[in-house]
């Protein structure tokens, strides 16, 4: 399927008219709130995935910490995903020739299938039940993804 | 005076060779800021999460001063990689950073965010044996934690701007942002 008259239609869309015209609001409700999301994305993945090996908060059941992360993941992946968006509407084209655009995107894809089907069907349980190595891959695996989101997403900025 | 001798001082440290060597690799300059910036969320995201509990936003189940003791040391971890990076920025890019006003905002947003973080602890520490187990911090704690989201959030919007030069001192400014933004007669 060919995506690049999608990407042009987003760059004359009015997102990207917005975003390509008034830089302050691209600059501010584009990307700090991007960055804003991404502390409290990185900080839920953080808390729930070293809680699970076992590095933090080890007094507080994992079960209560898992979930209490995922609320507030999902709340940041939601702003991500907006802002993203607009920030990818006013910048389309150049987007869509940017290989760690891809890059990103294809990680974001692995990471929200990751925690979607994946980590929080296995947690949803008594954490007792499953074994602590299959629960320590999980959280390795989640941090790593996570990380190259956020690492290939900055990298955008620096290619193209 | 005091713009005139940041402006010396940066432009010494430009003329440094470690300044001109981070500056001039494509890969260690993109890579301290990509590490600057992968650590928000190790640090802010800490302390996101210590001040949504003051809140009551954030594990309201768990003690307070557990989510704040516990935190406290991985949140400590990623501000010390955040300093080092940025000073390591700011060496390698002394001259324009100096002069973006940005760069000075978010300075001040850093020194009001520490102080207000001395003032939380000072009030937690003094009185978390009779809340901490409450869902929601007393007010001035709240109010502490609540000043201290919006500061950050002030620090992550101006560490951004930095790299807009919308208001450098080549641009035509009005007096007050000219010295605001450090910009001294050529």
């Amino acid at each position: 399927m060919e995506l690049l008259p999608f990407f042009e239609w987003a760059e004359t869309s009015f997102l990207g008219y917005i975003g390509k015209t008034y830089g302050g609001v691209y600059a501010t409700f584009g990307q700090s709130v991007h960055l804003m999301a991404l502390a409290v994305l990185g900080g839920s993945v953080l808390i729930a995935d070293l809680r699970l090996l076992n590095v933090i908060l080890k007094d507080v059941p994992s079960e209560i910490v898992a979930d209490q992360a995922h609320k507030w993941f999902k709340v940041a992946l939601a702003v991500i995903l907006s802002s993203g968006v607009f920030m990818a509407a006013a910048v389309a084209q150049r987007m869509y020739y940017n290989d760690f655009f891809w890059a990103k995107m294809s990680a974001l894809l692995v990471g929200i299938i990751f925690v979607f089907a994946v980590k929080r069907p296995l947690l949803n349980g008594t954490h007792a039940d499953i074994h602590p190595m299959v629960i320590r891959l999980v959280a390795i695996a989640s941090i790593l993804i996570w990380f190259s989101v956020a690492a290939t997403g900055r990298w955008i900025g620096f290619s193209g | 005076m005091i713009n005139e001798i940041l402006v010396q001082f940066a432009e010494w440290l430009y003329a440094t060779g470690g300044s001109r060597a981070i500056e001039e690799s494509f890969y260690l300059y993109n890579w301290i800021e990509t590490t600057h910036v992968l650590t928000i969320m190790l640090c802010l995201g800490m302390l996101a999460f210590i001040d949504l509990r003051m809140l009551g936003y954030a594990m309201p189940d768990v003690s307070a001063s557990t989510i704040a003791d516990r935190l406290n040391i991985p949140m400590m971890i990623g501000f010390s990689i955040m300093f080092i990076t940025g000073l390591l920025l700011f060496y390698a890019k002394p001259t324009y950073t100096n002069q973006s006003i940005w760069f000075r905002i978010k300075m001040v947003l850093l020194v009001v965010a520490f102080f207000n973080a001395i003032r939380f602890h000072r009030h937690m520490k003094a009185s978390e044996s009779t809340w901490s187990n409450e869902p929601r911090a007393p007010l001035n704690l709240r109010v502490s934690a609540a000043l201290s989201l919006g500061l950050w959030a002030g620090v992550v919007t101006t560490g951004r701007l930095i790299a807009y030069d919308w208001y450098h001192c080549y641009r035509d400014l009005p007096g007050w942002l000219s010295a605001a933004a450090g910009c001294v007669a050529e």
